[in-house]
């Protein structure tokens, strides 16, 4: 009877623990390391691109102010989400995500596609100040992200961390962190031909906080949001595949 | 070690251990929470024999059911893409007159307008088109590309200034900035223009220099701005050039805005939602955009 | 730190880091430069630590619970952020997740198993420099957790929130924790370890195990507080919610249980109704939590099989979840006069109704198409709060109720009628927030899946967060009553501490003496 055997483990401190400790990690070994071996658990991207070293510090800006406590980045399998937000969110979109930011609270929209659905300047607006473009939010205002000068020294660094736990940077990209920052929101600059060559010819190189003589916090945020969801077209040609077999389809998919 | 005692009040006999005063019954595990255990465990079995359950190393467990979610969303949107051709295949295909004239399709057009405004628009243009400093105003009768149903669904097709390869090209000039005009031309502009408007200004400096200086601003403004914003004043849907005599400014019409206006030019950016609309919502959109200065255009 | 840290964040945690340390320190040496205890002492139990962590829970209440209010109105006022960076919501709501979850529940957890352990043990404390050493140490993370949350630095995985120096600094704190607690166990003068102490090792224990592993990263310098985490994407976000839900698990639900396990009894003076049942329920808990992680992931990129899993674990787990709750509240039948005379005892009662209510909800909102409307709506705010505010603060006032007279050796509580008054702002705030938060949700979750007939949506999101200012004032309005709750009963017990006359009889909890020393056994 297990109640027999029971009252030897409740006599000896030691095995219990050994026996909450046993029956404890199964769970979880059971759940997570198959994600690692289990091959279509990832998807291939082969157009999947890194972060460049602005967007990273525009991401790290946005786990600093917390945004991921109001919004997600995760577009669920179903069809409301998908009708609101655009093509569903797949795993390998958030590969090079360390951590993840997928959330668990929509208080505000869900941002996994929001990259190019406004422009630059509505963004700087509405993170300066939300009221000022949309009258009935409740989302915080961050003037002092147009305010504060990005701090792009310690960026190599960042990204070698990055390297270290898998995101494939290349050592030129590590070494030139700090220039390639600067260039990505100085159009004029003498390295932008260096980050396109780099990072690819979809890299935008934009003033996006509408001041080219600095570049700030702002620059770097607007820039991770402009790219949120445009790592790789994953999601879009999957969609398009799907609908394509189906003659009644009319959405046309466009580029 | 005490010894088992019988608990007077549940009439069940105790472990016979006590710590510190608390004693516990040993009375048997009831059966209701047995049934639930197994009952919940026989469910926990089905499941897992129908769907996607347990992982094998490099793969898992299909379920005999087949289903996927991923799979089944596609199934789902595809059934109601086939629903929704009813409707969305006529308004694709026929023009802007055509669906007007439709009640049916006029009735979809008005319910499912307001959502799609509101969730793609309204942050830029406001939840009525009332516009905001920098976003144009959609709810009044003047338009920078015209008031045609397609330039409008042009518009927003390949959007302005956006990154679509056919994009709709806005471009104010930087006149101050690039050292085409001087400052004192600028000046001289901003009052014409505001002479020009039916905006109230309140001029605070009445004097004859004033209406000299609108003198020199017209000069200047037939050379370099009649091009595009027209001889007087009204604008040029050819090249989105806003009127400049009505009371509706995108950037604002008091001296400082105009004057940065004129010094650094501007080029608003109107993001392109072909990949993200579908050629259907881009014409229920039109016709809402239309209808919110609720004059001729309402349909 | 202060010195040579790269970032002006990192510098002032140093600073933080510094002072607080000092203070221990300074602690820490007084309590060492103590004589050692005599040999007559030593067959006291050692409640020194126990008491002072009552403090720190009740302090650490406030603060978590003010900010709770300050970032509910900041969802229907959103200027209340006076335009500091540190005031905006998303640097705030960390601070008050952390604060009460590891401020107010991790203190009250290590007082009362300081507690718990010695008398089920009928053994003191085997020295008096750890307990000391886990309770500070632990209150030195929790401070270089908020004021980095305030500083913007986190982690941002959900409850887990703290850079890796602190990250690091719990693990050294919490494996001391578990040696002391392992030391006392093995002092111990009983044959059997009783439940409570199964709970609460498995509180040590497994949280030990998720923290190491939910936290591994790679800083960028030793010098500065950011790092990245060791997985990504998938991997981290099933990582991250095996955490998260076992946090709620093993820190917000098994020490709490060891709570109820001795001070329900104790306050009711019945026995634990089945012995049998807690066995079932607490292997069952141990067991099948660890595997309900993925039902905060279901329709995501997550793949299916994982949330299959999770489903089916989190239905089966709610038979030991009542299975505990029902122990608890058959342990009463033979009190029930006293649950409704005595207010103590009503806030364990209802802490285990809730237990109930909010595992009952969590097994519900697990199953997919459930959690498809739930999920990311304020429903789910309305599930964590009916379990922390109903079941975690319930049951750690109802003890701190009892507790404080035994061990500060009391006649009773200062004052009856205010623990009565607390009650029903307790009672009331909670449902109010809750009836709020479950409108809030389901409103939310319906209007962001209504279609017109023709097969389009019918609200924008716009529309649906507008929506939920009502039920944001009155979830404010709500979490106000409960925090003015939890003031009286601050008030309450300093008043109990400062005025109520010693007890003259010694209660059987034998708090106030030598340690009973029972049939023929010495005491160490
Ligand atoms: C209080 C919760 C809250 C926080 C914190 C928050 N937001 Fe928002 N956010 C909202 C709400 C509500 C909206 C919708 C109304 C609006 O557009 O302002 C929104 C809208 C947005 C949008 C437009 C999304 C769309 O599809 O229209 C973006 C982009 C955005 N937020 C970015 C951010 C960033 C970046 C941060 C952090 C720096 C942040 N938000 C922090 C609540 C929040
Ligand atoms: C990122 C902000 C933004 C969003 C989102 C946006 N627009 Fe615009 N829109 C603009 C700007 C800026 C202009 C004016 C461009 C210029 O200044 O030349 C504009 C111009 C227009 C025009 C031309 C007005 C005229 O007078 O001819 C129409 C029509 C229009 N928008 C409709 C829409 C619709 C419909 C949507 C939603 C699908 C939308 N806009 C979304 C910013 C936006
Ligand atoms: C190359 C064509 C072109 C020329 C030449 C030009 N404009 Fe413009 N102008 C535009 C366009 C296009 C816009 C709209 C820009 C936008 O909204 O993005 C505009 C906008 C403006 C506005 C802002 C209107 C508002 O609603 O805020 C003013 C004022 C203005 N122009 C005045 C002038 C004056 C004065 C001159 C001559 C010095 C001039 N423009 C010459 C094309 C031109
Ligand atoms: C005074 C009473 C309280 C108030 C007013 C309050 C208010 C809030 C608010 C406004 C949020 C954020 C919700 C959102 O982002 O939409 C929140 C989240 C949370 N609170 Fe409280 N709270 C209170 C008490 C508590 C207590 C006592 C605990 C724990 C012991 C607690 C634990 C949490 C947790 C875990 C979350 C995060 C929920 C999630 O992310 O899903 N709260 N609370
Ligand atoms: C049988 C027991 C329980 C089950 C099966 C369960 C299940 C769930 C589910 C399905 C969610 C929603 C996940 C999502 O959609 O994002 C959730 C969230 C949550 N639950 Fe429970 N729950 C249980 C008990 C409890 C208890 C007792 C507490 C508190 C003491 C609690 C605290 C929380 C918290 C804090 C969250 C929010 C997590 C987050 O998103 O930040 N749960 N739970
Ligand atoms: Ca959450
Ligand atoms: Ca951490
Ligand atoms: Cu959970």
């Amino acid at each position: 009877m297990i109640f027999t055997l029971h009252n030897k483990i409740e006599r000896n401190s030691i095995v219990l623990a050994l026996g909450i400790i046993a029956v404890s990690a199964i769970g979880g070994l059971v759940e997570i390391a198959p994600l690692f071996t289990i091959d279509d658990t990832v998807e291939h991207a082969p157009d999947m691109r890194v972060y460049t070293p602005l967007e990273l510090a525009g991401r790290n800006i946005y786990i600093r102010e917390g945004c991921y406590a109001c919004h997600s980045q995760m577009i669920r399998t179903l069809k409301d989400e998908v009708d609101r937000y655009g093509p569903y969110s797949r795993a390998v979109e958030s590969q090079y995500d360390h951590p993840m930011l997928w959330g668990s609270k929509r208080t505000g929209p869900d941002l996994a596609r929001i990259g190019e659905k406004y422009s630059d300047l509505w963004h700087t607006r509405h993170l300066v100040n939300p009221r000022d473009v949309v009258p009935q939010s409740i989302m915080p205002a961050y003037s002092w992200l147009l305010e504060n000068e990005l701090n792009t020294t310690d960026l190599r660094g960042n990204l070698k961390a990055m390297s270290r736990v898998g995101v494939p940077y290349e050592d030129s990209m590590i070494n030139l962190a700090n220039r390639d920052a600067v260039a990505q929101a100085t159009p004029s600059s003498d390295d932008v031909a260096g980050l396109i060559a780099r990072y690819g010819p979809a890299t935008s190189v934009r003033v996006f906080d509408g001041d080219s003589q600095r570049v700030t916090e702002m620059d770097a945020v607007v820039a991770y949001l402009q790219i949120l969801g445009r790592l790789t077209e994953i999601a879009h040609s999957e969609q398009s595949v799907q609908t394509d077999t189906n003659d009644n389809t009319i959405k046309a998919e466009g580029s | 070690m005490s010894v088992s005692e019988r608990d007077k009040y549940s009439g069940h006999m105790t472990t016979g251990h006590e710590w510190n005063g608390i004693k516990e019954l040993n009375t048997p595990v009831p059966k209701i929470l047995i049934a639930c255990l197994s009952a919940a465990f026989l469910f926990a079995i089905g499941y897992w024999v129908l769907m996607p359950a347990w992982p094998l190393g490099d793969t898992f467990t299909k379920g005999t059911l087949g289903f996927d979610q991923r799979k089944h969303l596609a199934q789902q949107m595809i059934e109601s893409d086939n629903n929704q051709t009813r409707w969305t295949d006529p308004i694709e295909q026929l023009d802007f007159d055509a669906i007007r004239d439709n009640p049916q399709l006029m009735a979809i057009v008005r319910e499912s307008g307001p959502a799609l405004f509101e969730d793609n628009c309204a942050m830029c243009h406001g939840n009525n088109g009332d516009g905001g400093k920098y976003f144009p105003k959609l709810n009044d009768t003047s338009w920078l590309w015209g008031a045609d149903p397609n330039a409008i669904l042009e518009t927003l097709a390949v959007g302005i200034n956006s990154a679509h390869p056919d994009t709709r090209i806005a471009l104010m000039p930087a006149f101050g900035s690039s050292g085409v005009l001087s400052a004192e031309t600028i000046d001289s502009l901003v009052l014409y223009i505001q002479s020009i408007s039916t905006t109230e200004t309140s001029s605070t400096t009445e004097t004859t220099t004033t209406a000299e200086n609108i003198n020199a601003g017209q000069a200047a403004y037939s050379m370099y701005c009649a091009g595009c914003h027209a001889q007087d004043g009204s604008g040029n849907i050819e090249v989105g050039a806003p009127n400049l005599t009505d009371d509706y400014w995108i950037y604002g019409g008091d001296s400082v805005a105009l004057t940065a206006t004129l010094t650094d030019g501007r080029s608003g950016h109107m993001p392109a939602w072909e990949s993200r609309l579908s050629l259907s919502e881009r014409k229920i959109l039109t016709f809402y955009v239309l209808s919110l200065n609720g004059v001729g255009d309402n349909p | 730190m202060a010195l040579a840290g790269h970032d002006i964040g990192f510098q002032l945690q140093g600073a933080v880091i510094v002072t607080a340390a000092l203070v221990t320190l300074g602690a820490l040496f007084s309590i060492r430069s103590q004589p050692e205890a005599t040999a007559e002492e030593l067959t006291y139990y050692y409640d020194a630590p126990i008491k002072a962590g009552i403090y720190l829970s009740l302090i650490w209440a406030m603060l978590g619970m003010f900010v709770g209010v300050w970032v509910a109105l900041l969802l229907a006022y959103p200027e209340l952020t006076f335009d500091y960076a540190w005031a905006s919501l998303g640097r705030l709501r960390p601070v008050h997740t952390s604060g009460v979850i590891f401020g107010f529940g991790g203190n009250a957890l290590i007082a009362t198993s300081f507690h718990v352990v010695q008398r089920t043990s009928r053994t003191r404390l085997p020295d008096q420099l750890s307990p000391w050493f886990v309770l500070l140490g632990f209150n030195l993370f929790c401070l270089v957790a908020a004021t980095g949350y305030l500083l913007g630095i986190t982690q941002s995985k959900e409850y887990a929130e703290p850079e890796w120096y602190a990250d690091i600094w719990l693990v050294i704190v919490w494996v001391t924790y578990l040696v002391l607690y392992l030391r006392t166990l093995a002092r111990r003068q009983e044959p059997h370890i009783y439940v409570a102490n199964w709970y609460y090792l498995a509180f040590i224990l497994v949280v030990a195990v998720l923290h190491i592993i939910n936290n591994l990263a790679v800083p960028v310098s030793f010098l500065g507080s950011k790092s990245y985490s060791l997985f990504s994407g998938v991997q981290d976000a099933m990582t991250q919610w095996w955490y998260g839900h076992n946090a709620v698990a093993f820190f917000l639900t098994s020490g709490f249980l060891g709570m109820l396990y001795y001070y329900l009894p104790k306050r009711a003076e019945r026995p634990i109704y089945s012995y049998r049942m807690s066995i079932i329920s607490f292997w069952g808990i141990t067991f099948m939590y660890m595997w309900a992680g993925s039902h905060h992931l279901h329709y995501t990129a997550l793949p299916q099989w994982v949330q299959t899993l999770g489903v089916t674990f989190s239905v089966m787990l709610l038979v030991p979840s009542w299975g505990s709750a029902g122990n608890a509240l058959m342990t009463l039948n033979g009190a029930w006069h006293r649950v409704r005379d005595d207010a103590t005892l009503r806030f364990m009662m209802v802490a285990a109704v809730f237990y109930g209510i909010s595992t009952f909800e969590g097994s519900f909102m697990a199953i997919r198409p459930v959690n498809s409307l739930s999920h990311y709506t304020d429903w789910t705010i309305g599930h964590v709060h009916a379990g922390v505010l109903g079941w975690v603060a319930f049951i750690v006032f109802g003890t701190f109720y009892s507790l404080v007279p035994w061990i500060w050796h009391r006649e009773r509580m200062y004052s009856l009628i205010l623990i009565e008054v607390h009650f029903w702002l307790a009672i009331a705030g909670t449902i109010i927030y809750l009836i709020a938060m479950w409108n809030a949700g389901i409103t939310q979750g319906i209007m962001w899946r209504t279609y017109n007939e023709s097969g389009t949506l019918t609200y924008s999101f716009l529309e649906s967060f507008v929506a939920m200012h009502p039920y944001y004032v009155a979830r404010a309005f709500g979490g106000f009553l409960f925090l003015v709750g939890a003031a009286l009963a601050f008030y309450n017990i300093v008043m109990t501490v400062r005025h109520v006359p010693l007890a003259r009889n010694v209660t059987n909890d034998a708090s106030v003496g030598p340690l009973s020393v029972p049939t023929g056994e010495a005491t160490a």
